[in-house]
């Protein structure tokens, strides 16, 4: 999906947690994410402190969006 | 550590007014077992049946296969830090019901349990359909939560097994078959010319239904770890596990590990067996790195010469898979991996999730989504009603005249990633 969004001409950021596989498939910006089962949530975390992380990792997302890229880039949560 | 495994072999079971083995046949008492299992205050109620080879059975949804052992001289008893204390095991000699097999079925717990068809196409795919079963069928009391469900039939199932085990502790095995693992040193002075050859085994180890135990402790909270192989015959490894019915490994198959019997089968032959190492696969990416990290550093600082590495499971696991093979690779270790396929159900989609350069050597298991038609059976132990729901099933697959179509991953143990079936391209 991201790839065939991205052959219509919208750059798309995948937020995925196993980076290495979004790498090998071909997507350009690259978000990791918390864990499989949980990608942007966090069952150990409170309500608030979720909200935070997902608000860091969505900020990020839209970061690498507006980052020009000449090679398949993984953008780390800070 | 040196460990004799004694075989009693088994054709036949049989219910009777008490437990026990006479010839190849193995009577089994029902109130009996049931006071064993019932000790559970999660389970309501406990049913059992026979399946033998050539039944026009099958059984559904199965959990968990296992087989019956007992532990006879040396430290520690069957199933350790789970069932028995923990202590270590795989010295000594344990005595193995051989043909027979525990299977547990009843309500679903996960929606990744299996189908054993002992006749038919189907019987052809799993390996126990040529074992005697004797198949738990388990109804958990109201109100028991999936997780706790899980723990109930999976213990249920080791303490049916290890009830029956103890059936043999007497009995004067057929045959002895002996395996010795060498600590490092004395096997590298043994055979000094030999390739040093290594086996790294990966559990499963994802969580939420998805889990191994390395003698009590949960797979996914260990580093990876040097163990012998006798240990993992002695049942140190179990499996707690409800993913695609195909690819993991039951209790039975870390029991009868085919790498680990090659292995030893060739060892000071052309090659020397000195290593087997236990690493997970779970779902944080920094997990994954560290275990490959860690399980690379053991291969490199044993200068290996070459690793097996097999895969439990299909999907995110196969970046675990690759990044052990790619790390050891680059210790300048030959490495071949044993995995199976999820290539579409014409076979021409991409096998696995991911891929590395590093692994130009792999063994498969065989396609999981190719579609299989099951005849309708005489009888059923547990229940069809799952057929549809459970992974490789799907909406309305069972038609009017009883016959099911299911991929291939529905069916227990059809694509092992360790070799433990009959089918092959040879």
């Amino acid at each position: 999906m991201v790839k065939e969004i991205e052959r219509a001409g919208i750059p798309v950021v995948h937020i995925c947690t196993i980076t290495p596989i979004s790498l090998t498939v071909g997507a350009n910006r690259i978000v990791p994410a918390v864990a499989i089962p949980y990608p942007l949530g966090d069952p150990a975390l409170s309500k608030d402190e979720e909200k935070q992380q997902r608000r860091k990792i969505v900020k990020t997302a839209l970061k690498a969006l507006s980052t020009e890229v000449s090679d398949q880039t993984v953008f780390d949560v800070e | 550590m040196k460990l004799e495994l004694g075989y009693i072999p088994i054709t036949n079971i049989e219910f009777a007014e008490r437990s026990y083995v006479e010839g190849s046949t193995l009577y089994v008492s029902k109130e009996e077992l049931s006071d064993v299992l019932l000790q559970d205050e999660n389970i309501s109620s406990v049913s059992f049946a026979i399946a033998l080879p050539g039944d026009k059975t099958r059984i559904t949804p199965v959990k968990d296969v296992i087989e019956p052992r007992v532990k006879v001289e040396g430290k520690g008893g069957m199933f350790p830090g789970v069932l028995s204390k923990v202590d270590i095991v795989g010295s000594g000699r344990t005595h193995v019901l051989k043909g027979a097999a525990v299977v547990t079925t009843g309500k679903i717990v996960g929606f990744q349990e299996g189908i054993i068809d002992m006749s038919g196409p189907g019987a052809e795919y799993t390996p126990f359909s040529k074992t005697c079963n004797l198949v738990l069928v388990i109804t958990p009391k109201e109100g028991v939560v999936q997780h706790e469900h899980e723990h109930t039939v999976r213990m249920a199932g080791l303490r049916a097994a290890a009830y029956l085990g103890e059936l043999a502790r007497e009995l004067e095995p057929e045959t002895i078959e002996t395996y010795e693992f060498l600590p490092l040193l004395e096997s590298i002075e043994r055979y000094p010319d030999l390739p040093r050859v290594g086996y790294v085994k990966m559990l499963q180890s994802q969580g939420l239904l998805h889990d191994t135990y390395v003698y009590g402790v949960d797979a996914k909270r260990t580093l990876p770890t040097l163990i012998s192989p006798t240990e993992v015959m002695d049942g140190a490894i179990i499996s707690g596990n409800c993913v695609s019915a195909c690819d993991k490994n039951p209790t039975y198959v870390h029991q009868n590990n085919p790498i680990v019997h090659d292995l030893f089968k060739r060892h000071g032959k052309d090659l020397n067996f000195c290593a087997m190492i236990i690493t997970n696969e779970n779902v944080y990416l920094a997990d994954k790195i560290r275990s490959s990290d860690r399980t690379a550093e053991i291969c490199g600082y044993l200068k290996l010469d070459g690793v097996i590495i097999s895969e439990e499971g299909f999907g995110n696991p196969d970046t675990d898979l690759m990044m052990n093979c790619r790390k050891i690779s680059d210790k300048g270790i030959k490495t071949v991996v044993i995995t199976d396929e999820y290539a579409g159900r014409d076979g021409s989609s991409q096998s696995l999730a991911d891929a590395d350069p590093s692994c130009d050597a792999l063994v498969t298991g065989g396609n999981a989504n190719e579609v299989i038609t099951l005849p309708k059976m005489d009888k059923v132990i547990g229940t069809e009603a799952y057929v549809g729901i459970i992974a490789g099933g799907w909406d309305k697959n069972k038609a009017e005249d009883g016959t099911i179509q299911v991929e291939l991953q529905a069916i227990t143990g059809a694509t092992s990633e360790v070799g433990f079936g009959y089918l092959s391209a040879r």
